[in-house]
């Protein structure tokens, strides 16, 4: 098992040295902020690479409202059908060559990164701190006394009796909850093509774990050290930021958002409300733009 | 053992998956799609299922893509 991780622990702690390297000029190399900021910095680094693929969904979302008439029939024609439904949708993304689905693969390619962080900031909290991958013993004895808010990173909620530690976390947790509750609720209520009855028991499984989300994150949350818990919250709040963009501007076809925008887009182009509420396929570029006034051009006297 | 795997899925399926827009490229699903191949073809099936997984990336296009069926087995395949 150490064989296949050590890769991803020298990957993950070179990350971390590096941006930590270039920090310390300016926050010093034992502050907290160098260190917390190196820690928020593999997490931009790791989201970065990933907008490749996202930008990639985004397209071929967008390619769907071309496909919109298709999907309308399928969902006429087998609507007491789910299966066929879906089968036959499926088809036709296929058949496009375009799916705008995004697969498991962008959350199954962050998982060991997540693990092989949690090992290497796990071995700070150590007594003594114990060194993965590239972080030298003085790295990692620095690390370890960094402080954020006046909390060692290194510490956990369960593993000490300093109430500033306990107040970091509990804010810190706060925090996860927060930003994933918001995160679940957009999408639920704006992000995702509105559902029939037949699904009303996922949407009851959706709420239920809206409300079990917080407290999940309460009991493993004070198990972990507050740089786990600074990874957690910086992506929790990435893909917060991530979702709100694709929401407002590319929303999924057949959503609320959706409807929203092209309501929005409609009026900005002058055409009547009354065209716009009823057109859920209406392609926002076919849409004429009105209002535009050519200036006219002076006579020339003889 | 094989029970313990597909109630893991199932819990997935029936806890975890809900909290995130639909993402599978495959009809069914990569998770259902695991249930069936386990049940039917025990450890063969948790290795087509990983393969199933790893097709399922941001490169390929998806589709319908059902666990192949030898006749021995089409009766439990089926009832999934």
């Amino acid at each position: 098992m150490n064989t296949i991780l050590n890769p991803l622990y020298i990957a993950v702690s070179w990350v971390i040295v590096t941006i930590h390297d270039l920090l310390s000029p300016i926050f010093s190399a034992n502050s907290g902020v160098s260190w917390s900021l190196s820690i928020m910095g593999l997490v931009i680094l790791i989201r970065v690479l990933l907008i490749p693929l996202f930008v990639k969904q985004i397209k071929s979302q967008r390619a769907l409202t071309a496909l919109q008439p298709h999907m309308k029939e399928i969902q006429k024609k087998h609507k007491d059908d789910r299966q066929k439904q879906s089968e036959e949708m499926m088809k036709l993304y296929k058949e496009h060559k375009t799916n705008p689905l995004a697969s498991c693969f962008p959350i199954l390619a962050q998982a060991p990164i997540f693990f092989a962080l949690f090992t290497v900031l796990n071995g700070i909290g150590k007594h003594p701190p114990v060194a993965h991958g590239v972080l030298t013993q003085h790295d990692v004895d620095s690390a370890a006394q960094a402080t954020i808010f006046g909390a060692p990173i290194s510490s956990t909620f369960l593993g000490t009796t300093n109430s500033t530690v306990k107040i970091v976390t509990i804010v810190l947790i706060a925090f996860m909850s927060l930003t994933t509750f918001t995160t679940q609720r957009q999408l639920m209520l704006k992000g995702m093509p509105k559902m029939d009855s037949s699904n009303n028991m996922m949407l009851q499984q959706q709420k239920i774990m809206l409300y079990a989300f917080p407290v999940i994150f309460a009991i493993s949350g004070v198990n972990f050290p507050i740089g786990v818990l600074i990874y957690w919250s910086t992506t929790n709040l990435w893909t917060w930021g991530q979702q709100f963009y694709v929401i407002k501007r590319n929303p999924t076809p057949g959503s609320p958002a959706f409807l929203e925008l092209q309501a929005k887009r409609a009026r900005k182009a002058g055409t009547p409300d009354s065209e716009s509420s009823e057109a859920g396929s209406t392609e926002p570029s076919s849409v004429e733009i009105k209002g535009q006034r050519s200036q006219p051009k002076k006579k020339k006297k003889k | 053992m094989k029970a313990i795997v597909v109630g893991l899925i199932k819990i997935y399926q029936q806890w975890i998956s809900p909290m995130s827009a639909p993402k599978c490229k495959y009809y069914p699903s990569c998770s259902s799609y695991a249930v069936t191949a386990i049940n039917t073809y025990g450890l063969k099936g948790l290795f087509m299922s990983v393969w199933r997984l790893m097709r399922c990336n941001p490169w390929s296009h998806g589709g319908v893509d059902y666990v192949p069926l030898n006749s021995t087995n089409t009766n439990e395949a089926l009832s999934l």
